[in-house]
């Protein structure tokens, strides 16, 4: 038995402490299983990217998109959720996760969002929808504008208009002089029903954001029956007149031609729509982008943000794919990468837009963003279940879609049909 | 066959028939046109119209390109999925239905009567009712996210159709064969084997179209129990369509509709005939 | 099992049991895949009726609340028009179904050439599924590009045919697309009925001077009867299960004026979270059922009675 020197024990005690750490983050390769709706299109062609990423990490991505939309995605996590078996990441947004979190259980993330400094750039009427019970158990990956004005360049020639309207008035008078000028229809808008939402929350966040925040995210039952959801109903109804009758049931594409060529001239659409019509190959130089009209002079910004919410796993693998996951979720890099692939905004404030690969609209999104959450204007939108949870939007919904299909509901009738329809949805 | 001399009135007969036959193929023709029409034309112009070039090419794509999130293999797998399950649930749904629809029409036995009425009453419950009370099974079954768990819901499910269709038919076999065989000492399986089986062609020809057909188009089930690759074509067909963010593609998709929409189209042509023999001789009183 | 073998007094206990034993495999053969069957029908019906006297919202959740998901449900504006458009729906679509398939079976019968091809053209739609049938007749009742814009552009300007869109007539878009998937079940069904007609009762028509017409309504419709009540049960089954197709026809618009119960279940249940509700709305499609088939039931039941004193 020979002598051991005390530095070979040294490093040798040095070593026996050192190596269950190295063991476990070397044993450990991070796995991720993930649930969405974003199976095609440039939605599919983001999260492969952002699994991409992930996998250069050295993770395992293991992505299964859920084809149809939110509801189909729901029924599957559902699904996995009852048979006990969720997935470690899935596609959530709005007060949906405040439902949803209270039937499975969700990873704490707060010390992932204090180490990154999320907290201090993200909108805060939007951190506040993923910290249901104080603590951060999902993140907001990137932002949508639901009421972004698009104006045909050749409508706008033959109305003989430069001018970008600004306020309600100002958009309602250019409606006029464009149906003068031949334009046969002014509003390019379809009839979904995310459509009609999206309507009528600009119309009133536009009027007012204030009344907005009373009565379409606090249901304050005064405010819903106030003057400007009533004025916000009239200005629905004009808008309503000037669709053309024959699409008023579809999806908007089917009205970009028109829009394109000047037959149709305004749309009050989600920023995606520029996203839609360069893929219809059309021309950023056939339209226009503005914020959405807005009578106080400062912009409304009506959120849309997806996230992703991360549920309790066992395995350590997944846990480690977790923590990978919210790392990159909350990197401006990728949210660049992101947002850039989708024609979003990234949901964090601190990213400069004015290096290339980002377009005008991006940059003018992101500035009226900005500018919204300073005058506290930037709201949630109803239309895209982010104001409420899905039973109470669609229960609005419902009477807006048919108050905006049947020109016999007066604005009256409509305010109460919808305070009628939050009292019985509540 | 009854003879029918009017000869003029023969001509009208023809041309109501032909006009009403044009009028069920121009879906068809849509879709035809479509899956050989670029996007970008569809949008531009609309969703009907006839092709200003001809774009063969969406057919390829639709086969084994088009990309789901991060797999680009087309429609192909999924083509594969939706027979694996398809094929076995129709064959085994169907033999079942057959012995049981033997079992109710030709040997009275307690309860016959009871059960084959909620047998049969279930074709009228609505797939909404089943999906989370299958979630349940499958769990606990341990077949979640499995195409045997699939092949399961569908044989069960499709119980209800195949013992309707199958005792129908079978009621209309005279007793007396029956009890002569009985008589000659010949038991259940002996007689299911030697006397109905033979007779059964027909009838098991209209259940396995009909089987094979609304398992083939199947959707919500299939999208609730199976996960990525395993999924059934009609997932990977709504997959195709719903995006927020583009114009939806439609001649891909169009071109992946008409593939996917092959099989049972086949089997409609091929078993047309035989669907209607399989409904003559009281298939289904 | 009743009627044995004649089983003679001598055989005794001891070949009963073995009767019963090699009865076995039979009896689990007959009865296994019966009681899988009503078994679960029964306890999935069962369970939904559990739901909807619970709070259930996003998933099932026990407690009792008694009624009030039913009355929450019926005093909806969705439910109530989705009601109205199921007893419209329901008659119009099977009362056309039936009547196009037994007129597309009588042409059919006129032994008239390519008889097979024809058949198929009628049968194909059965092939479709009910989404891509939904879709390509939105496209095709779009007055902006469909039947409208094309007798339009062939120069009769003022035709109109804008139901898709007309909230009083857009649930008549639905019925044409249904009719034109299934009417070819009952052609087939009609035809093999016409097929089976017998051939001494036409021969004896043909003697007495029967021409066509009356040969149709005297000899041959009446012997179609017990096959029209197929046909009209499969085809109500359709109406009341008809989901994909409205979803991907109209979506359930325009608004809400094409919502039909199947359509309200699934929106409450799975789109609203709101599964109780949902539930509540899944038990009143099935009493509206049991309002249907009860009396027809009934009904057979006391044919038999009848045939059975006869």
């Amino acid at each position: 038995m020979h002598r051991i020197s005390r530095r070979a024990m040294l490093a040798g005690t040095a070593g026996l402490i050192a190596a269950p750490r190295l063991a476990r983050a070397q044993a450990v390769k991070p796995r991720l299983t993930v649930i969405s709706q974003w199976s095609a299109g440039s939605d599919g062609a983001a999260i492969t990217a952002l699994g991409k990423k992930f996998e250069e990490k050295g993770g395992t991505w293991q992505h299964s998109p859920v084809p149809g939309f939110t509801t189909e995605m729901m029924n599957k996590l559902r699904a996995q959720i009852m048979a006990g078996d969720p997935p470690a990441c899935s596609q959530l947004k709005g007060p949906e996760i405040a439902a949803w979190s209270k039937i499975a259980a969700t990873v704490n993330l707060d010390a992932l969002v204090a180490a990154a400094g999320y907290e201090k750039v993200v909108a805060p009427d939007l951190a506040k929808l993923h910290k249901p019970g104080g603590k951060w158990i999902s993140l907001p990956l990137q932002i949508y504008s639901t009421n972004m004005l698009f104006l045909s360049k050749r409508a706008m020639d033959k109305a003989k208009a430069d001018k970008i309207p600004v306020t309600w008035d100002d958009f309602n008078a250019l409606a006029e002089k464009m149906k003068a000028g031949g334009v046969a229809y002014p509003i390019a808008n379809g009839g979904t029903r995310p459509d009609d939402g999206q309507k009528f929350e600009a119309a009133l966040a536009g009027l007012s954001p204030a009344a907005y925040r009373t009565a379409i995210m606090n249901l304050d039952d005064k405010a819903l029956k106030g003057p400007e959801v009533k004025a916000a109903f009239a200005q629905v109804r004009r808008i309503a007149d000037w669709m053309d009758p024959n699409t008023a049931a579809q999806h908007y594409s089917t009205n970009l031609q028109r829009f394109v060529a000047g037959d149709m001239g305004m749309m009050i659409q989600g920023g995606w729509a520029q996203g839609v019509l360069l893929n219809a190959g059309f021309k950023l130089d056939d339209f226009i982008i503005a914020p959405g009209p807005s009578d106080n002079s400062k912009p409304v910004f009506l959120l849309n943000a997806d996230a992703f919410i991360f549920w309790q796993r066992k395995e350590p693998d997944l846990q480690a794919g977790q923590t990978l996951m919210a790392q990159l979720v909350m990197d401006p890099a990728i949210q660049t990468m992101y947002s850039q692939i989708t024609g979003s905004i990234p949901v964090r404030t601190d990213v400069d837009l004015s290096a290339a690969g980002w377009s005008d609209g991006q940059r003018r999104t992101a500035a009226a963003l900005k500018e919204a959450v300073a005058a506290n204007q930037a709201v949630l939108s109803l239309a895209h279940n982010m104001a409420q949870e899905n039973g109470m939007t669609a229960a609005m919904i419902d009477v807006l879609t048919e108050y905006v299909k049947n020109k016999a509901i007066t604005p009256e009738q409509g305010v109460s049909r919808l305070s009628n329809a939050v009292e019985g949805a509540r | 066959m009854r003879e029918t001399t009017f000869a003029p009135s023969r001509m009208l007969i023809y041309l109501l028939v032909l006009m009403i036959a044009a009028a069920y193929l121009v879906p068809l023709l849509v879709v035809v046109l479509n899956s050989l029409r670029t996007a970008e034309e569809i949008a531009q112009t609309s969703m009907i119209g006839w092709p200003k070039q001809w774009a063969w090419g969406n057919y390829l794509v639709a086969w084994g390109d088009f990309c789901i999130a991060q797999t680009c293999a087309g429609i192909r797998p999924y083509m594969l999925n939706s027979a694996l399950v398809t094929i076995p649930a129709t064959i085994v749904s169907t033999l079942l239905g057959a012995v049981a629809g033997y079992a109710v029409s030709l040997w009275r036995f307690r309860g016959d009567r009871w059960i084959y009425g909620v047998v049969t009453l279930g074709i009228f419950l609505p797939q909404q009712m089943r999906l989370l009370p299958w979630t349940i099974v499958l769990r606990d079954l341990g077949l979640t996210n499995t195409l045997t768990g699939l092949v399961m819901i569908h044989t069960i499910q499709g119980l209800s159709f195949t013992t309707l269709f199958c005792r129908n038919y079978y009621s209309a076999i005279p007793q007396e064969l029956i009890r002569a065989a009985r008589i000659d000492g010949a038991g259940f399986y002996r007689i299911f084997w030697r006397i109905v089986l033979p007779l059964s062609p027909p009838i098991l020809i209209v259940t396995v179209i009909w089987q094979f057909t609304h398992i083939w188009n199947e959707f919500l089930y299939g999208v609730t129990f199976t996960t990525g690759q395993q999924q059934p074509v009609t997932a990977a067909l709504i997959a195709l369509s719903a995006s927020i963010a583009d114009i939806p593609q439609h001649g891909v998709q169009s071109a992946a509709v008409m593939i996917a929409a092959l099989p049972t189209l086949l089997v409609y042509l091929f078993g047309g005939r035989y669907f209607v023999r399989g409904l003559t001789a009281g298939a289904v009183k | 099992m009743t009627e044995a073998v004649p089983a003679a007094a001598r055989t005794g206990q001891r070949r009963a049991a073995v009767n019963g034993l090699r009865r076995l495999p039979e009896f689990l053969t007959i009865w296994v895949p019966l009681l899988l069957s009503a078994g679960h029908l029964i306890a999935f019906a069962l369970w939904t009726l559990w739901i909807s006297f619970t709070p259930s919202t996003l998933v099932p959740v026990s407690g009792w609340v008694g009624l009030r998901n039913y009355t929450a449900m019926m005093a909806t504006r969705n439910w109530q028009i989705a009601f109205d458009n199921l007893l419209v729906f329901g008659s119009g679509f099977v009362l056309l179904s039936v009547l196009t398939g037994l007129a597309l079976a009588i042409l059919l019968d006129q032994r008239i050439r390519g008889e097979n091809v024809l058949r198929s053209i009628f049968l194909y739609p059965l092939a479709v599924s009910f989404v891509v049938t939904g879709t390509v007749w939105s496209w095709l009742l779009n007055p902006g590009i469909g039947i409208q814009k094309l007798v339009n552009d062939l120069g009769w300007t003022s035709f109109r045919f804008d139901w898709l869109i007309d909230r009083d007539m857009a649930i008549w878009t639905i019925v044409i697309a249904a009719v034109w998937q299934s009417s070819g079940f009952a052609m087939a069904l009609f035809l093999a009925g016409l097929r089976s007609v017998d051939g001494d009762l036409i021969k004896a028509a043909q003697i007495d001077g029967a021409g066509p017409v009356r040969m149709y309504r005297r000899v041959i419709l009446p012997t179609l009867w017990p096959i029209t009540v197929t046909v009209v049960v499969i085809q109500l089954q359709f109406a009341i299960t008809t989901f994909d197709l409205v979803r991907a026809l109209t979506g359930g618009g325009p608004g809400t004026a094409t919502q039909l119960p199947a359509l309200v279940v699934y929106d409450f249940m799975f789109q609203r979270g709101l599964l109780a509700r949902g539930a509540a709305a899944a038990v009143l499609m099935l009493l509206i059922l049991l309002a249907v088939l009860l009396p027809y039931a009934a009904w057979q039941y006391l044919q038999r009675r009848q045939s059975a004193h006869a």
